[in-house]
Order: structure tokens, then sequence, then C-alpha cells
């Protein structure tokens, strides 16, 4: 692996008065990783992002892309860099292609075949030649993306690139975002959907209020969830409650606030609890999954849940008893 | 979007290279060609081009001329007189609007569309976009300014004739003088028009907002202009980017008087210069948080 780190942020604040929209962050992308930036609207994340482009100074912290800073090289630090910052704006009067070819301008010029050729990748050749004003919003999603390959970018960062799609487009945006991925693209990518960022990224770094709350590697993420919830609905949930009790010790059983029972615990245990419920003679009305483990996991994270932040995640919580 | 992308992996560089970088002249071909796509700055110069004629026309049918106005009384002797005429209409706040259509809109409109975070994450710096945008709308204010004063002169000379001007003190100024005079005079009014340009510009910046960069600068003319016919305000008139504009008087009088128009250099210069210094200032600064 390359030793230069594609982005290496440190101690990145950023205050509005007495609002911290970015308080301290550090991260770091190595070249050739697909990174998250995942937390609720709010955390941060467009903030810091804008920081990364350069749009907005930080008023503490350092960023470094591909080990330089804007401080030294100006906006050459966008060398190898592109992307976009929530959703892709363009001149709504001109076609996709002229917008293709403007924005080439300014980084140079490109070739006629190299516009082909983004144009080509995003899928947009049909429409290349019609007003952007005319556009839907994932096309506008995809010209961003082929204005963002038009630098032959090395990193490319995505702010919630699937943000406003439908779901075929939902589909259609992260499956190009893993095809660059495995071109060897470093991919920093947030997001607000704990899904999206398991089933792109390798790392991650989770972000509450301006703050980071987890930094790893998804896997390890993974084992640290909680386990699998099942909402079990019975005829008589004080007995179900109470047969947990009396066979079942291994299980965390807990009522939510509809009154339903929430067990916890392995597929093994919680199958052979509803097989003892059944057995004895209470009636079992309904069974469904709560949410996935690592999304429960990012609510505990981001939304101080009833169930807390797990304090060996908790990064902030750590960093203020230091 | 429901669209199915292509399977075929993108060509990606294997190293960071510098990138060319973008050049001034790069920049300014791109505001170039966003600028000639533009429906409103095509119909400005069309009608810079084309209202003159008309309007010489209607002024060259009226029985009564308005003696009141300067050279108002001589509009059916020469055509020269309608030119100087119809600039000295265009100064109170035609030429202010003209340029403001522009100038006013061109940074606010980035706002506008969001495209200020598209242009500003590519390699060309914002002191580059700031000059590029700043050039287009002088150079457009000058061509506006070209084509109007072209179309004014030679339709007012097409239509009404070019016979001798009678100048400002009464004294006969010959065809040729007069002709060279009347460009003389539009010409003059180039540098208060490129006050008012740095002045929308500025307007354009500061509050993000098209409609405000278009039409402000329109009004506070008009206010100086109120202001500038106040009684007791004879040291600040000068200052006033609207009294340039009635600097090519001194022309047309029979001892010609120079001293307006170098205050007028001066007086634009400044104005050009703190206005452009501030909205340059305003543009580096800015976190760009919107769109």
């Amino acid at each position: 692996m390359p030793e230069v780190l594609a982005v290496d942020a440190v101690g990145v604040t950023k205050r509005y008065g007495a609002l911290t929209a970015v308080n301290d962050v550090s991260l770091q992308v190595a070249q050739g990783e697909v990174y998250g930036v995942l937390g609720p609207n709010g955390a941060g994340k467009t903030t810091f992002l804008r920081m990364l482009f350069g749009l907005i100074r930080p008023d503490a912290g350092t960023i470094k892309l591909f080990g330089q800073a804007r401080e030294e090289v100006g906006t050459h630090v966008l060398d190898g860099v592109g992307g976009f910052i929530e959703s892709p704006r363009f001149y709504p009067y001109l076609s996709g292609r002229r917008n293709l070819e403007g924005l080439a301008r300014l980084d140079g010029g490109a070739t006629p075949d190299r516009l082909d050729e983004v144009l080509a990748i995003v899928d947009l050749t049909d429409r290349a030649g019609d007003k952007v004003g005319g556009y839907s919003f994932g096309m506008r999603q995809r010209l961003g993306v082929a204005a963002s390959l038009l630098r032959d970018p090395l990193l490319l960062v995505l702010d919630e690139p699937a943000n406003g799609l439908d779901p075929a487009g939902i589909r259609d945006m992260r499956a190009l975002i893993k095809r660059l991925a495995a071109g060897g693209l470093t991919v920093l990518l947030s997001s607000h959907d704990m899904g999206e960022v398991e089933e792109i990224c390798d790392n991650v770094t989770i972000m509450r209020t301006g703050s980071v709350v987890y930094h790893g590697g998804i896997a390890e993420l993974r084992e640290r969830a909680p386990d699998q919830g099942h909402r079990v609905r019975t005829a008589d949930n004080a007995r179900a409650l109470a047969l947990a009790h009396q066979h079942h010790g291994g299980l965390r059983i807990e009522a939510d606030a509809d009154g339903d029972l929430v067990a916890y615990g392995t597929q093994a245990e919680v199958d052979a609890y509803i097989t003892t419920v059944v057995t004895d003679g209470v009636a079992l009305r309904g069974l469904e999954l709560t949410e996935a483990p690592l999304e429960a996991l990012f609510f505990m994270l981001t939304e101080s849940a009833p169930g807390g932040v797990p304090h060996e995640l908790d990064h902030a919580a750590a960093e203020a008893a230091r | 979007m429901s669209a199915s992308v292509q399977t075929t992996a993108p060509p990606i560089a294997g190293q960071r290279t510098p990138r060319r970088g973008a050049s001034l002249a790069g920049v300014l071909a791109w505001e170039a060609t966003k600028l000639r796509a533009q429906a409103r700055a095509r119909w400005v110069l069309l009608l810079s081009a084309l209202a003159p004629i008309v309007i010489v026309a209607i002024i060259n049918g009226q029985g009564r001329p308005p003696k009141d106005t300067l050279f108002g009384r001589y509009i059916h002797h020469s055509g020269f007189a309608v030119a100087l005429l119809m600039l000295g209409f265009a100064g109170q706040w035609v030429l202010p609007l003209l340029t403001a259509i522009v100038a006013g809109d061109i940074f606010a409109s980035e706002d506008q569309h969001g495209t200020w975070k598209t242009v500003l994450t590519r390699s060309a710096s914002r002191g580059q976009l700031f000059w590029a945008k700043t050039i287009t709308a002088v150079v457009f204010a000058l061509v506006v300014l070209l084509i109007l004063g072209a179309s004014t002169i030679l339709s007012s000379v097409l239509i009404v004739g070019h016979q001798s001007l009678t100048g400002l003190t009464g004294q006969l100024i010959p065809s040729g003088t007069a002709a060279r005079l009347v460009v003389a005079s539009w010409a003059s009014a180039a540098l208060p028009m490129l006050g008012f340009t740095c002045l929308a510009i500025l307007l354009s910046v500061r509050t993000r907002n098209p409609a405000f960069g278009i039409a402000a600068p329109v009004v506070i003319g008009m206010i100086m202009q109120l202001f500038g016919t106040l009684g007791g305000v004879e040291a600040i008139r000068p200052w006033l980017l609207t009294t340039p504009f009635e600097s090519w008087h001194g022309l047309l009088a029979q001892h010609r008087f120079t001293d307006p128009l170098r205050t007028g250099v001066l007086v634009c210069a400044v104005w050009s210069a703190v206005c452009l210094a501030i909205a340059y200032i305003l543009l580096r600064r800015r976190d760009i948080t919107e769109g």
C-alpha cells in the first residue's frame, strides 16, 4: 500500500458562532480504500467534506490530500481529487455535454474522446445534447459522477450520492461506485444509511453532532453490533416473559413501548424460546426482526438510544474522560 | 432514474500527477460561453442595436421638441443633437441598467444555480474566476455601449441628417467636428458605465441575489442623481458616480473645458477600484455553504 495517505485530516474544527459544526475531527484514508463517513443529518459530514474541497475554511486543524495542504499548493491540492457535495449542480441552460466541456476548461481542458468516455461510463451518451434543466435528479447525479471522472481522479469524494434517488437509481449508483472502487479508485463516501456504507465501504467514521464517535473497519463494527432483535407478540405477553425468565436465562428480553416483547440472543436461543412459548399454550400472534444489528448500533452511536452508546465505542466520551 | 450503467471499468490513472490547471484565458472562454448561451444577454445586445432606431424615428416625428432638455430644441436641426439628447437620457438610468443586467447577475447566478461548489472543486482558483467574470462583465458593458452609441449616432444622422450642430454656448459646430465630438461624448460614458459595472459586481457578490444585483445599481444611480440636484452638496457632487455621465458637456462649449472629464476618470477609477477590491475580498473569504 502506498505510504502517502489519500486523506489526512487532523483536528479539523469548524464553528458557526456558538454552533460547532465539526469538532476536532481526525480522519485518515489510505489510497485504494473505500471509506465511509456516516452520520445522521446535521452530524457534520457535509461540512467536513466542504472543508476537504476548500469550499469552507476550517477554524482549526489541517487537511492534506495526497500529502499536500491547500495552504502549500493552492488549488493543486485537488489534483487527483474529484467528487461532489450534496446533489451536483450544473448550468440548466446548457446541455450536459456543454457543462462538462466548460468544467473541463476549468481543469485545463479535455479531449472530445474523453468527454464521450465519461458520458458513456455514466450512461448519459444519448442525453448529452439535452439541456440539464430537463434532466431528472438521477441523471444530474450521474452527470456529477461524469464531471468528477473528467478529472481522472485517484480519490473520489461523494456526499450522499444516493440521496434522492429511487430504488433503481440507488442500485445503479452503488453498482457504479463499487465498479469504480474495483478499478483502484480511492472512494470517500458520506452517507446517513448504514446499509449503504456496509455494502460499499471497508472502513468507516461515524459522526454525531460534529464529533467522531467511531473509527474503524466495518468488520470490527459488525463484531461489536448487538444481537439481532426479534419482536414477539403473543396472546399473553406476561406469561411469555415469565417463560423467558424461567427457561431461557441466556436470552435478553424486554418490553418495547407498544408492550411487545423484544428478544435478543442467538438464533438458536430465540428458536428455543419461541418453541417453549408455543408448547406452553401461549398463542403466538407475531414474530418479526427488529432493525439490523449494524443499524441498531448506528442508532446507539448517533442518537443516545435507550440502550446508550456502548462505552468501548464512545470515543467522544473516552476523549472527555481523558 | 432506472437506467443501468455500463459494466466496463473506467480508465483510472495509476499515480497522482499535477494537473495542467486552469488558465485565465480558459476560465474567460467558459464565462463567455455561458454568457452567449443566455437569452437575456442576447436580447440586451439586440435591443441596444434596434431600440435607438425606433426612438430616433419617434423623436424625429414629434412636432414639439423637448426644449427644456439639453439639445432638445435642436432635434430637428441636426442628427447630432438627437444623438446627444439620447446620451443625456441614457446616462440617467439606461446605461446603468444595461450593464447591471450582466454584471449584477454574473456572480449571483452561481448562487442561484448552486454552482459555486461545482466550479470551485475544479482547478480554477477563486481569483481566476473573479477576474474572468469581471472581465466578461466589463467587455459586455463596453460592447453594449459601442452598439448603443453606434446605432444611436448612425440612426440620428441617417434619419435627421448631419447638419451643423449648435453647441451649448450657441456656437455653430461644423458637421465633421460635431461628428467627432458626439463620438467622444458617447465614449466618455464608458468610464461611469464601468464604474456602475463594478458596483453591480459588488452587489452581485455581496447579496448573492441576481434581482438585487440588477435593480440596485439603477436605483442607486437614480438616488445619486436626485442627491446631485440638491443644494449644498457641491463638494460631494463630483464624487457621485452619476456625475461623470455629464462630463462631456465641456466638449460642446465654445471654449472647451475638460476638467470634468479628468475628474470623472479619477472618480470612476476610485469607485471601480473600491468596489472590485471589496468584492474580491468577499469572494476570497467566503465559505460556500449553500448549493
